[in-house]
């Protein structure tokens, strides 16, 4: 599975365990408007991106970088493609 | 148990408090020296036993080195639940202090340097540096010390005298000659509680070889278990995982709760399931000793024991936070317990450690509620609510559920996941709804045998 896909797998998961529909996930998605995610949104699919892919980039940032934003799926996606890049 | 035996167990109350342990078993050692006193690895192929005359034989045994070295105070660290009573009864009787530890209080060691550590092979070292001048109680040295669970916090040192530590035992004859189950460490508060509950009293004492639901059945049924001292998770693990058919076999004279708060639910499925037992709730830390006991099947205590002092003498209050505060007498100081209570009608019920309170987004979320909502869920046997760490929201909520077997009619784990997520939303606050819940096969404990509120590895 590319990491896109496991993106879009954890941000499904997310809609659907909080009774939401499941919808198609596209990378220049907003996650608040387009999605609906709020923080605890967020907060539940970083932890089952760690399960999917075994890293948390949110819990151990980069050294000497500020908190990356989180306004779209691209944005989850760079964050997470940098993080294992840099494993 | 011959009447000129429960007179002398019952006249115990007459003896110094530190000699009973000794005296109790050497009495039923005289009368009855083949009665077994500990069946330790029960519900196992492994199962052993040790009689009272045995016990009784290495008390005297290690009394007269106690006698000859006087150490300062004794650690023990013994593996065997018949040495720590060995221990026990002659550091009593020789009044030399003695401090419990277990394997998550081993760093509290160094604090204890001048004592000597005794392990099951009962000799004291014989090198000299580590003898010390006879340390005869008073009324400031510690005769008795015991290490936190450490529920809520790293482990710590707690001093308590004899009285302190048998505060709570009962003599009279209707404890005599009983089985006792022993699900807790030995070496901890509650356990030590057990085991010298039933060796005072000429009882059994029974250990199973696991915590595991089917060995702890089997060992009571095969041993004749009349007591069980439990918290409320190992008691509700053994009625949803065990055997259908063990269970179905199981009889109790008492049940005794303690080290949680139990739950309306968890109550009268074991009222439901054992009619014949009593159910009594123990309100006890290891700090307090025991405060009070509930025995009218309900969920937390009367509304009307706030603020007002208890037959035993306690006083409780609550402070605004709705921490429960207890004075033990009106000379000692009032003791902030780290249990959070909240009033539901004539009833004050327990919402809740202090430490167990989950932090999301600033919002405090405990973890109790999900639990009990989650464990009325149609085909949820158990579950546990914790903390995971979060870098958005500080902690995020995570549960583990199991599914009950058979599975309900109709039903999938699936679907009993996805209908246990929709009561949740339906009776929680957003952040106190689980985000992650995982069906598992089994539910972890601590060494206390209560739930741990955090990631477990």
């Amino acid at each position: 599975m590319s990491l896109s896909d496991s993106i879009a797998d954890a941000i499904r998961t997310v809609l659907h365990d909080t009774g939401r529909d499941r919808k198609v996930i596209e990378p220049s998605m907003l996650l608040s408007s387009d999605l609906g995610f709020d923080s605890l949104d967020i907060a539940q699919a970083i932890v089952l991106l760690e399960r999917s892919l075994g890293i948390d980039p949110f819990r151990t940032p980069l050294a000497g970088s500020a908190r990356p934003s989180i306004r779209t799926v691209a944005d989850l996606i760079a964050i997470y493609s940098t993080a294992i890049a840099s494993q | 148990m011959t009447t000129s035996s429960t007179a002398a167990i019952a006249h115990l109350a007459d003896a110094p408090v530190e000699d009973r342990l000794a005296a109790a078993i050497s009495i039923v050692a005289q009368q009855f020296p083949d009665r077994v006193a500990i069946v330790s690895q029960a519900g196992s192929q492994d199962r052993r036993t040790i009689d009272y005359a045995a016990i009784a034989d290495r008390i005297v045994t290690l009394e007269r080195q106690l006698d000859a070295m006087r150490p300062i105070g004794i650690v023990a660290r013994a593996k065997q639940i018949e040495s720590l009573v060995v221990i026990a009864a002659a550091c009593g009787r020789q009044h030399v202090p003695v401090a419990f530890l277990v394997e998550d209080s081993r760093d509290l060691v160094g604090e204890l340097r001048e004592w000597i550590t005794l392990d099951d092979s009962l000799e004291l070292s014989c090198d000299a540096n580590s003898a010390r001048p006879c340390s005869v109680f008073d009324s400031v040295a510690a005769q008795i010390v015991v290490a936190t669970s450490g529920t809520s916090g790293p482990p710590k040192l707690i001093e308590h005298s004899w009285d302190s530590l048998l505060a709570s035992s009962r003599l009279a004859e209707q404890w005599h000659g009983l089985g006792w189950l022993l699900v807790y460490d030995a070496a901890r508060w509650a356990g030590l509680q057990v085991w010298l509950q039933a060796l005072l009293t000429g009882g059994q004492l029974v250990q199973p070889a696991s915590r595991d639901p089917d060995t702890v059945a089997r060992a009571i049924v095969e041993e004749h278990i009349a007591i069980l001292p439990a918290t409320p998770t190992l008691l509700r693990r053994l009625i949803t995982s065990a055997d259908r058919s063990t269970l179905a076999r199981l009889t109790f004279d008492r049940i005794t709760l303690g080290g949680e708060a139990a739950d309306g639910q968890l109550l009268s499925q074991a009222h439901e399931l054992f009619p014949a037992a009593k159910i009594t709730q123990v309100y006890a830390t290891t700090e307090l000793g025991e405060v009070f006991r509930v025995s009218d099947g309900l969920a937390g205590f009367p509304a009307a024991w706030l603020n007002r002092t208890l037959p035993g003498g306690a006083k409780l209050s609550m402070r605004r936070d709705g921490e429960l505060l207890v004075q033990l007498s009106r000379d000692t100081t009032e003791v902030a317990t780290g249990d959070l209570i909240e009033r539901r009608g004539n009833r004050y019920e327990f919402s809740g450690r202090r430490s167990d309170v989950i932090v999301v987004g600033g919002a405090k979320v405990f973890p109790r509620r999900a639990e009990e909502l989650l464990r009325g869920v149609l085909g949820i046997a158990d579950a546990r609510v914790y903390g995971l760490p979060s870098a958005i929201t500080g902690e995020l909520v995570a549960a583990e559920v199991i599914i009950s077997e058979p599975l309900p009619a109709g039903q999938s784990p699936e679907s009993i996941r996805a209908a246990a997520l929709a009561a949740c939303r339906m009776g929680l606050e957003p952040q106190s709804v689980p985000r992650i819940l995982d069906i598992v096969k089994k539910i972890a404990t601590n060494p206390a045998g209560k739930i741990p509120r955090r990631p477990t590895v």
